[in-house]
């Protein structure tokens, strides 16, 4: 039982590490801020959320657990509020949307562009 | 609310932690403070509680089954994009509308599209969320409008 529990534990935290690690990857391949954050919010919900559940299993039925569901909820709160946090203050000093189809009569759609201004 | 804050500070500090009296004393001090910010954000925002209604707490876990599956979908789809050539992005933002009633629910369906990896709430107004998103697929169940009726229904509006 323990050993299973354990097993479980150790493939949800290696799962939840590659999470992070393709949410990383992909914070490097995409092209400009806005796509990043997308890549960033894979680090936060599969990558946080797995490793969370992975040590709930250690946890068992305890106060240890219980924490680590109040973790989680904070954290299902906070990162979509500094996401959209971020992107809209990005967007509000006029850091340039490169779209293909928008309903935005502020920001049309700039062409095709294939190319995504390599950044760093 | 500060019954809820009491309980939420023990099961922070442990129950062992009562033994002595200055501790417990500090506690209790947190507890009234967080409780007085509470009721000044709360008159701040003109009380809107019409969400919080027992019946939207029984159908929370369903919401939660919901919001838990849809993540993981977008997580899958992000994943896959991550690793496709750049020409699979197709950067785009459309105007959706938000048809909660409430705002708390109209928030809560902003943020459940922003939690949604690969579609971000750029603003809410005028009951429109501006939703960016980074190619048709991961906007898909946001524009044929399935993310709205999930919120929508835990709001208890909609079957």
């Amino acid at each position: 039982m323990n050993g299973a529990l354990d097993v479980a534990t150790a493939a949800l935290l290696v799962i939840g590490g590659l999470f992070c690690v393709v949410g990383g990857i992909g914070l490097h391949r995409f092209p400009d801020f806005y796509q990043r954050t997308h890549a960033a919010s894979v680090t936060d919900t599969a990558g946080a959320g797995l490793m969370l559940l992975g040590l709930m299993f250690q946890g068992g039925v305890s106060m240890v657990t219980l924490k680590l569901i109040l973790v989680l909820a904070f954290l299902l709160f906070t990162s979509p509020a500094i996401a959209h946090a971020l992107v809209k203050a990005a967007h509000g000093h006029g850091l340039a949307l490169e779209l293909e189809v928008s309903d935005d009569d502020a920001n049309p759609p700039a062409g095709t562009s294939e190319s995504g201004g390599g950044g760093e | 609310m500060l019954l809820l804050l009491a309980a939420a500070w023990l099961s922070w500090s442990g129950p062992y932690t009562l033994d002595g009296w200055m501790i417990p004393l500090f506690g209790l001090a947190s507890c009234l403070f967080v409780w007085r910010l509470y009721l000044a954000l709360d008159r701040e925002a003109g009380g809107d509680r019409e969400f919080f209604h027992p019946a939207a707490w029984l159908r929370l876990p369903r919401f939660l089954v919901v919001l838990v599956f849809r993540v993981a979908m977008a997580n899958f789809h992000v994943v896959r994009l991550i690793f496709a050539p750049k020409s699979a992005l197709h950067p785009r933002l459309r105007r959706v509308p938000a048809s909660q009633e409430t705002a708390f629910g109209q928030v809560l369906y902003a943020n459940f599209i922003t939690l949604t990896p690969g579609t971000i709430t750029l603003d809410l107004r005028n009951d429109e969320l501006l939703v960016y998103a980074l190619d048709e697929e991961s906007e898909a169940d946001v524009v044929d409008g399935s993310m709205d009726r999930d919120v929508l229904r835990l709001e208890g509006r909609s079957s």
